[in-house]
């Protein structure tokens, strides 16, 4: 109650609210630039931060941040490419919605959820810090395997009507996840001698390949033989009885957000494809998923907001950055000697209580910059197609290439895109591939982990509590997916049909 | 739109105004220094060496900046930097990594294909366990492991301190498993959650947790006692001889002008001298080391030597 | 007839097999674990391999004893009817693709973009003509307005770089 209304006071505070505004702002446009990560959108930030306030320049940082996970959605939905990696799961309906023209109503229950999901999340932050932070110190490296192995349980739901498809699909992004150094011994693998290869790919370039460029060499293969549909300029938000379809969806999305922020290095991708799963498994209308369901965009947009409040949580308790964005903060506390931990909130308890202040106006900066800009990007994509095509593969090009100053990435990433295109050829789903290529690093280095830990002892995913409960539920949800395929195959009814992506049967 | 370009605008007059003020009485050959880290933004060297520029500049006579050329570990750092004119216009932030990374991954550009310059710090590394745990002195930790298994952590694999404790567990004789993470703040956690019992660490990662009485220092891998910590005994001390320098210095390209040498020598020690930075290291836990060039050299040579050797004792390279 | 799973599932045991033969060459050092740095990669491979056998055979079997292979050619071409064209217009646009990371170190980046722009949208059907060049010089510009200016990337330089500009 004390943090709620010494955090109040800082609301008037005209530095805290000038920071929050340009802060999120300049975050929505990093964050819906392809490949600018929200990482990235920070760094930019830092070098200016030196010779501001301590508060403010704690304030920008964090809302440039929640403004960046916002603003991945935006070209996600407009021109199927995921501006950052937790933005891939709202690909799927957000683009398909854009396709029937509902682009409006799409970006307006983007927003709408990404400033639920961000209060939600906020409010988790301010009331819930201690009890959070304890979840956060329970994760062991074998629980840390049954996440990554829950996570990959997805699959089972989104591989669409042939399971080995999606299981090879799921192979393939695994496969380039051990591209790299090795996270045990740090020697390297698969790099062939190249130096760029070996901190690995950036998930990034493989999504916007996979994504984007195999869309745009698909339509530069159909030549203007597809109708199209354009949107109407206008933001549209969903009316009372969307929005109370729309309330489970998002519940979902904040409490899995909530609990995948507050654990270093799980992440948005993670919570956004699990919500999205999730909030497809429980609706009354799955069958709409992957077809422009407005829930398959609140779930996981509800949750990729909520974690870039929670993932605050370690930070502040502990010092220790999550992710490469909440590293960045770290940065910018450390710029200002003030060093996050238990310690912070008696000795710098006033910048805690601007920076809650900050994010609370941040939110609504988010949605007030949402409502002005989006309009002129629905505008931007109801251009003729040859143009507006060739002005994205000129933006992700640029986009891609400012990660690493590297032409090389361009190359990763146009490969990825002829890859991602035969597999649409071949009827393969390729999210799969996406959520291979996110978790592999945390299986693999997790499990070997935890082999170190017990001396090759497999007891040990059973005698970690919440190894045993993750795994347990993994195993749940992957028997329900396959008894679920196997009952509609006894039936003789078509297997219902979920992939995003793969080319649909004529 | 408007606003981030004001923002940006606004910054980039600021940040010339700094450069502008900061801007040189003495004669060093070139107007601007670029200092080339891999760090990202916000990582410890970054953060180090933003802090350094800002008293560096005014003593150097030029314009001191900070450039972050990611990827490879350092590779493409040591490229860049390999690559570039010897003029004293541009230097990479040196930490063990290069010497690892070049080791490791066999890269076009090695940290032999560079100069180094100066040394300025040496930052302790030093073992802690969680406060609840049984143990008070390594003695305790070297014994569980010797009687069972021990679990010990190192915040990345093929790094420094992953190498001080391999050898420690040789040097002990024990039976331990070293578990690496990915970065520091991982291998916390787990320290602190019980599920290892020690983990090793620069003192500046686990100030904030050391403050609030959560983490238990046992030992440190320094050369001799800590100013900060009299009481915490040596790793040396305790019987094992182990002694882990984690340097930061600098490097340039190869055939460095005498000049540029000695306006750096100069500088160095002056800014290390310096009331306000020194205030700012020390709360940092940051010890001055300064090497001359040529002592530097000799040090940096060694000092990939002996990592090569044991990486290819363990078998790790060819 | 050749369906698409079948070549599916054949690309899919030359990629396992390949990946394979790379993932049995990877060092072997003291440091390891256990299961060490070629043991995930190795499981990865054999499923991939075993996993487009499985696809293989069932192709080849749903061919078996699916519908009467009456009208193979006629399926055949059913499968595959416009896949070719497609494929060359797409490659086309790779290649254009192709040809920019090839220039963009050599002309710049403004230079190179707008060229990518003219060349994508006439290639993807726009007419060519003043209009074109417009939007592809407006379009560059406003690129690198976003990307060199306010972020602040430092984009190929190139030609431009060199003459001082």
């Amino acid at each position: 109650m004390e943090t709620l209304v010494q955090s109040a006071s800082y609301l008037f505070d005209l530095g805290v609210i000038i920071a929050a505004l340009a802060g999120v702002t300049w975050g929505i446009m990093g964050g819906a630039l392809p490949g600018i990560s929200p990482s990235i959108t920070m760094a930019l930030l830092l070098p200016f931060t030196y010779t501001m306030e301590p508060m403010s320049a704690i304030v920008l940082l964090a809302s440039t941040y929640i403004g960046a996970e916002y603003g991945g959605s935006v070209p996600a939905i407009l021109i199927r490419t995921p501006g950052t990696n937790a933005a891939a799961a709202t690909v799927i309906d957000g683009y398909e919605m854009n396709r029937q023209g509902k682009a409006g109503l799409a970006l307006g229950i983007s927003l709408y959820s990404g400033v639920l999901g961000s209060l939600f999340g906020l409010a988790m932050l301010i009331l819930l810090s201690g009890p959070l932070s304890r979840v956060a110190l329970a994760f062991t490296p074998p629980a840390y395997f049954a996440l990554g192995v829950l996570g990959l349980s997805v699959i089972a739901t989104l591989s669409g009507e042939n399971l080995v498809k999606g299981f090879i699909a799921a192979i393939l992004g695994l496969m380039v996840a051990t591209i790299g150094t090795d996270p045990v011994t740090g020697g390297t693998r698969f790099t062939f001698g190249s130096s760029e290869l070996l901190s690995g790919i950036e998930p990034v370039m493989i999504m916007v390949g996979l994504f984007a460029m195999s869309e745009l060499l698909v339509q530069a293969g159909r030549r203007g033989e597809a109708e199209r549909v354009t949107s109407r300029p206008r933001i549209r938000f969903p009316d009372l009885k969307l929005a109370r379809r729309l309330a489970f969806p998002q519940s979902i999305g904040s409490v899995i957000g909530t609990f995948e922020g507050v654990m270093p290095g799980a992440g948005g991708t993670i919570a956004s494809f699990m919500s999205y799963n999730e909030a497809r498994r429980w609706s009354r209308r799955p069958e709409e998923f992957g077809k422009g369901s407005p829930e398959g965009i609140a779930a996981p947009e509800t949750a990729n907001n909520t974690v870039a409040e929670t993932a605050l949580v370690p930070l502040l308790s502990f010092g220790i950055p999550g992710s490469n964005s909440t590293a960045i903060l770290l940065g910018g506390f450390l710029i200002h000697g003030i060093v996050p931990g238990p310690m912070l909130f008696q000795r710098s308890g006033e910048i805690v209580h601007g920076l809650y202040a900050g994010l609370f106006t941040a939110t609504f900066g988010m949605l007030v910059m949402g409502m002005l800009l989006l309009p002129a990007c629905i505008w931007l994509v109801n251009r003729p197609r040859p143009y507006l095509n060739a002005f994205i593969f000129a933006l992700i090009l640029s986009g891609i290439y400012s990660i690493h100053n590297s032409v090389f990435d361009l190359g990763i990433m146009m490969a990825a895109g002829a890859v991602g295109f035969f597999m649409r050829m071949l009827r393969f789903p390729f999210l799969p591939t996406v959520l291979g290529l996110v978790l592999g690093y945390l299986v693999e280095s997790s499990f070997r982990r935890s082999l170190v830990l017990s001396g090759d002892d497999l007891l040990i995913f059973v005698n970690d509590r919440i190894s045993l409960g993750l795994l347990t539920l993994a195993v749940l949800f992957i028997a329900g997916s396959l008894g679920k395929r196997i009952y509609d195959l006894a039936r003789r009814r078509r297997v219902e049909a979920f992939s995003q992506g793969s080319e649909a049967r004529e | 739109m408007r606003k981030q370009r004001i923002l940006a605008a606004g910054s980039a007059v600021f940040m010339f105004g700094m450069i502008a003020g900061a801007n040189a009485q003495e004669d060093y050959p070139v107007d601007t220094v670029t200092l080339i880290t891999h760090s990202s933004p916000g990582g410890g060297s970054d953060v180090f060496l933003r802090e350094l520029s800002r008293y560096l500049g005014p003593i150097l006579g030029a314009n001191v900046v900070v450039e972050n050329v990611r990827g490879g570990s350092g590779a493409a750092a040591m490229a860049n930097l390999a690559q570039s004119t010897p003029d004293g216009s541009k230097f990479y932030a040196t930490t063990p990594t290069f010497i690892y990374t070049s080791l490791l991954s066999d890269p076009e550009y090695k940290y032999t294909d560079l100069e180094p310059l100066v040394n300025f710090f040496i930052d302790p590394e030093v073992i802690y366990t969680s406060a609840n745990s049984e143990y008070q002195t390594l003695e305790d930790v070297i014994d569980h492991a010797r009687e069972g298994r021990g679990q010990w952590g190192a915040a990345n694999p093929a790094s420094l301190e992953r190498q001080a404790l391999e050898q420690l567990k040789a040097a002990a004789d024990v039976n331990a498993a070293v578990v690496t993470h990915e970065g520091g703040g991982d291998l916390l956690i787990n320290v602190l959650n019980g599920t290892l019992q020690i983990g090793v660490g620069e003192v500046q990662e686990i100030q904030s947790q050391l403050e609030a009485g959560e983490l238990r220092l046992l030992a440190t891998f320094s050369d001799e006692r800590l100013e900060a910590f009299p009481d915490l005994p040596t790793v040396e001390e305790l019987g094992y001889d182990v002694v882990v320098r984690k340097f930061r210095g600098l490097a340039g390209p190869k055939g460095l002008p005498d000049d540029v040498i000695a306006a750096w020598e100069r500088a160095v020690q002056e800014v290390l001298a310096d009331e306000k930075y020194k205030a700012a290291y020390e709360a940092a836990n940051l010890r001055a080391a300064y090497m001359p060039h040529e002592e530097y050299a000799q040090f940096i040579e060694d000092f990939g030597n002996e990592t090569r050797v044991f990486l290819k004792e363990s078998g790790v390279i060819e | 007839m050749i369906s698409r799973d079948l070549v599916g599932g054949l690309a899919a045991v030359v990629i396992g097999a390949v990946y394979l033969y790379f993932a049995y060459q990877l060092r072997v050092s003291a440091l390891d674990d256990s299961l060490g740095p070629s043991g995930m990669p190795r499981i990865y491979g054999w499923l991939l391999l075993s996993l487009g056998l499985i696809l293989t055979a069932q192709a080849v079997l749903s061919r078996l004893i699916g519908p009467p292979p009456a009208a193979g050619r006629e399926a055949l071409r059913g499968e595959w009817e416009g896949q070719g064209r497609r494929i060359a217009w797409a490659a086309g646009l790779l290649a254009i693709g192709a040809a920019y990371l090839f220039v963009v170190e050599k002309l710049g980046y403004l230079v190179s973009v707008a060229l990518l722009i003219l060349a994508a949208a006439t290639f993807l059907g726009a007419r060519f003509g003043t209009r074109l060049l417009a939007i592809a010089a407006l379009g560059a510009v406003a690129l690198w307005a976003i990307f060199a200016l306010v972020l602040g990337v430092s984009m190929p330089s190139g030609l431009l770089g060199r003459l001082g500009v």
